[in-house]
């Protein structure tokens, strides 16, 4: 934590500058910066929670610019919809905790009885479902519908969900989900509240994949194919009134929903309104503002780097500003396949030359991101990144012109790409790599083709501008997607962007995939990271900051951190209930 | 008359079937893989393959053409098994992203464009005729200037400008409006109009610019006939020789262009339904070409198409009306 405030109070100048932002003219230099630092959402906000306890009832207006991608349980694999899915329409049979910072990252049974237990050495992993669970229809949910959704997640009709079941589960080749009437051996249901898994392999966090909406209950008879999209049933404490693709969703209590069987969700709104379409910027405005019914609303994406200048100056707007860590890390992936940087040496220079600071103030500034130390977010490593290789926040184009000339290139000339978001970010890496002797040039590609650009590896550049955000806070659900050298696609690579294909990690990766015991294996991960990036296939540059505003009667606002930062529905609500409904 | 529509109808088919054809070939070539953008983040190989195969891509391209083209009379059923996708006549497939049938999705859709396209058709028609019919009987004077230099500012702001700017006006600092949230007309015809008002003034401008340059020159020329004259010399009133004789031919023009301009704002106005929110065609085409979503952009350039044809039909029909030389 002193650590933290200590990069923001030294980076906040900066920013303000940046952001046009200094508000505090006539102050000394050090009442100014502890000012805002203190009131700075980076550090302020942190772990905090937005407007105390709410009260019950009311309706909470929820304002998008988008449709969801999918709220099929089966389907769902976007961060802050699987929050908004979990939160409120389906339970799964272990969660996370609805609280901010670090005790966030913590399991709880949700439709379980436990976090399940495992037998087999780690390859069976055997759950007990809680009594008198219910469905929007008052029917009871049954262990056989966790292994139906989890069988959902197979069928080529049902696209975008999760594939850890495809993955970790025995006996799945060529299977194609139940819609053609199949089932899996691998999953057994010896009665209505137990579920059995049979694993491939040792899973010792399997615990953690529970908590994925794969794992949520669907009953066949409510199945609808391709179509449950927009219909999902409800085992959650809300359930769907109308959803107009789009436009609206709608969604009121689940009267069936018991909270005494619930130790996550609190369910303070009556009702959540949906309105999705909007533009982005008028939505800042709009919550900015907060007038009339905006008092109760809150943003779904994320606000825009423009309005930071409308929020950051003005501490009663600022203090309705919810900035947690997304989670995922933004690393400089350097292509390990060919020359310059299938020298190690070559590569360390590129980590010691990134000036950090200065991508950080190209991102926003302190308030929207902050410096990353190593590969795995804050989520994973208990709340703060450790910092092994130790160079300065600036860079050190010194030495890195030191190992240059060690590796007998004195000079590189490079190629970065970046999607088009990204320039501004890109054009700061390229001054700092400028200063110890490599010549960077930027190439911006179409965010839609911007994986295809970088995925097929032949023509890969150099360099790219590549992130990853874990599903789970577990090692195995990061280190092998990025460095993984097996994981490698000719066309369509995604995370190991590097094409880093190293031995020992690969090794070191299957010995901890298969620990039996989960603090074990954190710790292996912990230390896996810092060997991969003293081999430097990669330069961990930032963590990104989720800023999404909040209307002034809004309350029980917080970032979660595992769902990349989203506004956690199962704790949210109202202050007072009764104002400017209607 | 009849042969003349059966002949213009016939035309009609076979710009649609080239656009159709054409769109299907550019999405062929296009790099992106609508398979894998559905698959998921980490698609394993096989599992791609049943996606594409699920999705009918794993088949020729004229083969996914000629079914494209059977379903939209015949229907078709996507995917086997006891949920399988029926796409009932006029199939024009499903979309890749949510497997909503694209033809509901258009349904869904052309409600908010055709409110926002009549809405501002009628201002800028009021606006613009009555702005070049004045200018044109007022020729040179102080009236007519003021007039086309107005129009030539208008029609110098591109709509994203007019539309910001009314935004930021109207809304943000005057607080007249609230932010735009598209309603139904049933829902209630003030609630439906105030929210598009802005939109519809925003477009409005921007045509009603175009449309006083346009209807002041047909005027002036119309108005300079031999028969204006005679119609004059004949003793009739002013406003019958204006309207009467002045006008009707004078609309010719101008209803060639409207034509154009009212079909092609059916089938969405890109930039207008984004800025202001509003759930139309043109942001369902926007989203759908920034996910390679062929079948829902196969859908709306056929429907964009189809007014835009249908409407110069019509507009050739309508000449027969507006000039009684004219006969088919």
């Amino acid at each position: 934590m002193i650590q933290r405030t200590r990069i923001a109070l030294a980076t906040t100048l900066v920013t303000a500058l940046a952001l046009g932002a200094t508000a505090c003219g006539g102050a000394t230099k050090n009442d100014g910066g502890k000012g805002q630092a203190r009131n700075n959402p980076a550090a302020a906000n942190d772990g905090k929670i937005v407007g105390g306890t709410p009260a019950k009832g009311g309706t909470l207006t929820v304002l998008s610019n988008q449709d969801f991608s999918h709220l099929d349980p089966a389907r769902n694999w976007v961060m802050p919809i699987m929050d908004f899915g979990i939160r409120l329409l389906y339970r799964t049979l272990v969660t996370f905790k609805a609280e901010p910072g670090k005790s966030g990252s913590e399991l709880v049974p949700d439709l379980a009885t436990d976090l399940g237990t495992s037998s087999n050495g780690g390859r069976t992993w055997t759950f007990t479902l809680k009594k008198g669970l219910k469905y929007e229809d008052g029917s009871e949910i049954t262990a056989q519908d966790i292994k139906y959704n989890v069988e959902r997640s197979f069928a080529p009709d049902l696209t975008g969900g999760p594939d850890y079941a495809a993955r970790l589960l025995a006996n799945t080749k060529g299977y194609t989900g139940p819609l053609t009437g199949k089932h899996l051996d691998s999953i057994k249901t010896p009665d209505d509240h137990t579920i059995v898994f049979e694993l491939n392999r040792p899973v010792a966090e399997f615990s953690s994949i529970a908590t994925l909406p794969t794992f949520a209950p669907v009953p066949q008879k409510q199945e609808k194919g391709a179509q449950y999209d927009a219909r999902p049933f409800s085992s959650g404490p809300y359930k769907i009134d109308s959803y107009a693709r789009d436009k609206k969703l709608v969604l009121v209590r689940n009267p069936h929903w018991d909270a005494s069987t619930d130790t996550v969700r609190k369910a303070y709104p009556d009702k959540f309104v949906v309105v999705m379409g909007l533009k982005g910027g008028q939505i800042d405005d709009r919550i900015i503002a907060s007038g009339g019914a905006d008092a109760n609303a809150v943003q779904w994406s994320d606000m825009g780097a423009p309005s930071a200048a409308k929020v950051l100056p003005k501490p009663a707007v600022k203090e309705r500003l919810v900035a947690e860590l997304s989670g995922c890390t933004t690393m400089l992936q350097l292509n390990t396949s060919r020359a310059p940087f299938n020298d190690p040496k070559a590569r360390e220079a590129v980590q010691y030359a990134l000036d950090k600071e200065a991508v950080v103030t190209a991102g926003g500034g302190p308030a929207l991101n902050e410096i990353a130390t190593a590969y795995m977010p804050p989520s994973m490593t208990g709340g703060k990144q450790p910092d092994t290789l130790k160079i300065a926040p600036a860079g050190d184009p010194e030495k890195a012109k030191q190992l240059l000339k060690e590796a007998g290139k004195p000079s590189l000339d490079v190629t970065l790409t970046v999607s088009t978001g990204d320039k501004a970010r890109a054009e700061a890496a390229q001054q700092g790599l400028g200063k110890a002797g490599i010549k960077v040039k930027i190439e911006t590609v179409d965010p839609a083709a911007y994986n295809d650009a970088v995925g097929a590896i032949k023509s890969a550049p150099e360099m790219v501008f590549g992130g990853w955000c874990p599903d789970y806070p577990n090692g195995s659900s990061f280190l092998p997607f990025v460095f993984d050298g097996r994981f490698i696609k000719e066309t369509g690579n995604m995370g190991n962007n590097s094409q880093f294909r190293d031995e020992a990690t690969m090794k070191r990766l299957d010995e901890i995939a298969a620990m039996p015991d989960v603090a074990h294996a954190d710790k292996a991960w912990l230390d896996l990271d810092a060997q991969i990036l003293a081999k430097h296939p990669a330069v961990p540059m930032i963590i990104g900051r989720k800023p999404l505003l909040v209307g002034t009667n809004v309350a029980g606002a917080f970032g979660h951190p595992v769902w990349s930062g989203q506004l956690d529905y199962a704790t949210i609500g109202l202050k007072d209930p009764k104002k400017n409904q209607g | 008359m009849i042969t003349y529509l059966l002949r213009r109808l016939a035309g009609v088919l076979g710009v649609l079937l080239a656009i159709a054809a054409v769109t299907f070939v550019i999405f062929y070539v296009l790099p992106a893989d609508p398979a894998a953008a559905a698959c998921g983040k980490t698609c394993s190989p096989e599992r791609l393959e049943a996606v594409r195969h699920h999705l009918g891509l794993d088949l020729p391209l004229w083969r996914q053409f000629a079914d494209f083209l059977t379903g939209i009379f015949t229907g078709r059923t996507l995917g086997t098994g006891q949920y399988a996708l029926q796409c009932d006549f006029p199939c024009l497939g499903y979309s890749y992203e949510n497997s909503l049938p694209v033809w509901d999705l258009l349904l869904d859709r052309l409600p908010v464009s055709a409110s926002l396209a009549v809405g501002a058709a009628a201002l800028w028609l009021v606006l613009g005729l009555g702005a070049g019919v004045v200018a044109a009987l007022r020729k040179n004077t102080l009236t007519d200037r003021t007039l086309m230099v107005g129009a030539v500012a208008a029609a110098s702001l591109p709509v994203y400008f007019t539309s910001v700017m009314l935004i930021y006006g109207v809304i943000r600092i005057a607080g007249i409006l609230p932010y735009p949230e598209y309603h139904d007309f049933t829902a209630g015809p003030v609630t439906w109009a105030i929210n598009l008002l802005l939109p519809w003034i925003a477009l409005a401008l921007l045509y009603a610019a175009m449309y006083a340059r346009q209807s002041r020159g047909s005027m002036i020329e119309a108005m300079a006939e031999p028969y204006i004259r005679t119609a004059r010399a004949k003793g009739m009133p002013e406003r019958t020789v204006v309207v009467k004789h002045g006008l009707r031919s004078g609309m010719t023009p101008i209803l060639t262009l409207f034509g154009m301009d009212l079909g092609g704002l059916l089938a969405g106005a890109v930039i207008t339904e984004s800025i202001f929110g509003l759930p139309g065609v043109g942001r369902l085409f926007y989203g759908a070409l920034s996910t390679a979503d062929q079948p829902v952009v196969l859908g709306v350039t056929l429907m964009a198409a189809f007014f835009i044809v249908v409407a110069n039909l019509v507009v050739d029909l309508l000449y027969a009306v507006v000039d009684p030389r004219v006969r088919y």
